[in-house]
């Protein structure tokens, strides 16, 4: 009893910080109740002070309005997934090969290449805006999700990042089965993969939540109503038709679903992948 | 064949062939995704391209784009409110991640649930973000004002619709959202801070301020240089959360250099002159990190 009472005191600075941070934290996710708890509620109740929880009156208008016809939300969903899907896919195909080599195989001018690659992170991709557009119009992929996948997948962090990860592997447990013959690419897929969960975890949750969240990309390349993004198309419940707050933040709030739950699903990987996988540079 | 003419070889020389097939398709994407347009847009930017479908009509224009560039009113304030927004922005979100990394590495209480509390607007959409901020920063009836008048302030802000709080009201929730990545990297560069190193510095009687700038700050600014770096070209590619929360507006109050070439280039269909503006923008990030890059040796101590 003695002893609880002195770790209580030592730790009394640290109850007063662990209780302003719990204020700040919930300053910072107050924005988020507030997009849930409007979303229920009636537009004359949303601007009402001060603010309620929960509404007077829960009505499910909000989430009515956006699955009518005039509007393609579940067509946006929809292409946004199917968007997301793929380039994880191509990426994963493109770049774990890539940063293989990188990592461990030998061969002429690797390291020079690699770093002209690795150059142009410093290019802000708003600075290639237009040629890109000039590029994507003369292959015929703007107004398609082509137009978003592709780009991002030949996204050079990951490389860095995977190649980081690869090169961390020891070399013991694959020099002894490539001397018996064993394959780079079968070596990559039994021995390297499996250890590198976390960093394909990585690499798969930034793609999807960056992809998934990208706003610049369908609003230049994408014009079509029909094959236009969930970011750029919850714009549209803000400018076109009478300004229907309720009906945007029930869209922002199903917009936000996927994300929040794969980052509070697979926070383990988002996290300390940030630290393990070399992006503290 | 090729396959037997594969087995056949040396290990070593096995290696760099399935190396080079390895990256093939990565470098054949990267180039036609990221190193051709990097390329063209220097010839873009001396050509007057309007449409891509009259290809035949482009004209080499020299450096006239350039020179009317350093003309046009629109485009040199564009370029200062940029630099404006930078300055704002880059400081606070360092400070705010870096004190509460500070905060999150002390022995506190449900430490895990605190970080995914102050981590959570990183995931965030930015359309969603804007419409939310829109709604509790409206200056007649949203939340805060409404709150603030209930206080007693008696004319609260305009928030994003006066000419000149907008910009920073951006830069205020561009810092709220982002800030959580910036706090993870420091938090993990911090938890490798030795502890040894501050018990030291204890014995021989530094208190905690000459702690925190003497040995831990010393210790952290390699990522902290790193950080500097990524903020600030993070910070002049912002087209996003302008173009979302204020369009550039009110008036020309938050146009900043990627809005302006976007308008240049979808607005008045002028590719040439909005690539030559995207040089300026490529121009600016170049000359900030080389300062940055020769200032380092000064204050960035690598172990």
């Amino acid at each position: 009893m003695g002893k609880l009472f002195v770790g209580f005191k030592a730790n009394a600075g640290m109850k007063i910080l662990t209780a302003l941070l719990i204020m700040v934290g919930f300053v910072n996710i107050f924005p988020f109740i507030f997009m849930v708890s409007s979303s229920f509620k009636p537009l004359n109740q949303i601007f009402e002070y001060p603010f309620r929880l929960i509404p007077r009156t829960v009505t499910m208008i909000n989430y009515e309005g956006l699955f009518s016809a005039e509007y393609f939300f579940t067509r946006w969903y929809a292409n946004t997934i199917i968007m997301v899907a793929c380039t994880i896919l191509l990426k994963s195909a493109v770049i774990i090969p890539a940063a293989y080599a990188f990592a461990r195989l030998r061969f002429g001018g690797r390291d020079k290449i690699f770093l002209i690659f690795l150059a142009t992170l410093m290019i802000p991709g708003d600075v290639t805006l237009v040629p890109r557009y000039v590029v994507y119009k003369l292959l015929g992929i703007t107004d398609s999700m082509w137009s978003l996948v592709l780009p991002n997948t030949f996204d050079i962090f990951f490389v860095f990042m995977m190649r980081q990860f690869f090169a961390s592997v020891p070399f013991e447990l694959t020099e002894a089965a490539i001397i018996d013959g064993c394959s780079h690419s079968r070596v990559l897929y039994r021995i390297i993969l499996p250890n590198a969960k976390p960093a394909i975890m990585t690499m798969i949750i930034f793609t999807f939540i960056w992809g998934w969240n990208d706003y610049m990309g369908p609003y230049i390349f994408i014009t079509d109503n029909k094959k236009q993004m969930l970011t750029v198309g919850i714009q549209m419940f803000q400018n076109g038709y009478a300004e229907d707050y309720g009906l945007q933040m029930a869209a922002a709030a199903l917009a936000m679903v996927p994300v929040i739950a794969l980052f509070l699903s697979a926070q383990k990987f988002f996290i300390e992948g940030v630290a393990t996988s070399g992006i503290k540079g | 064949m090729l396959f037997k003419y594969y087995r056949n070889l040396k290990i070593e020389k096995q290696e760099s062939v399935t190396g080079l097939l390895f990256i093939l398709p990565y470098s054949i994407g990267f180039l036609l995704f990221q190193g051709l347009p990097f390329i063209i847009s220097f010839i873009i930017s001396t050509t007057n391209l309007r449409y891509i479908s009259k290809l035949d009509q482009v004209r080499f224009v020299g450096i006239s784009n350039f020179s009317e560039m350093f003309q046009d009113k629109s485009v040199v304030q564009a370029l200062t409110t940029s630099l404006k927004y930078c300055v704002m922005y880059v400081p606070a979100i360092m400070l705010a991640a870096l004190l509460v990394a500070l905060m999150l590495n002390q022995k506190i209480y449900a430490r895990n649930f605190l970080r995914t509390m102050l981590f959570m607007p990183y995931v965030s959409n930015i359309v969603a973000v804007s419409v939310i901020f829109s709604i509790m920063l409206s200056p007649t009836n949203g939340i805060i004002n409404t709150m603030l008048r209930s206080f007693g302030v008696g004319d609260p802000p305009m928030w994003l619709l006066g000419t000149e709080t907008a910009l920073p009201t951006v830069a205020a929730v561009a810092c709220w959202q982002q800030m959580g990545m910036q706090m993870v990297i420091y938090l993990a560069a911090l938890q490798d801070v030795p502890k040894e190193l501050g018990e030291s510095a204890s014995i021989d009687g530094a208190n905690a301020w000459i702690k925190f700038t003497h040995v831990l700050l010393p210790i952290i600014s390699p990522t902290t240089f790193f950080l500097t770096i990524t903020t600030i070209i993070g910070s002049l590619k912002n087209f996003s959360i302008i173009q979302t929360m204020t369009g550039g507006g009110p008036g020309t109050s938050t146009t900043v250099l990627p809005v302006s070439i976007v308008r240049s280039a979808f607005g008045s269909y002028r590719l040439g002159y909005a690539s030559a503006q995207g040089m300026l923008l490529f121009a600016v990030v170049m000359v900030i990190t080389v300062i940055q890059w020769r200032g380092q040796k000064k204050w960035v101590n690598y172990l």
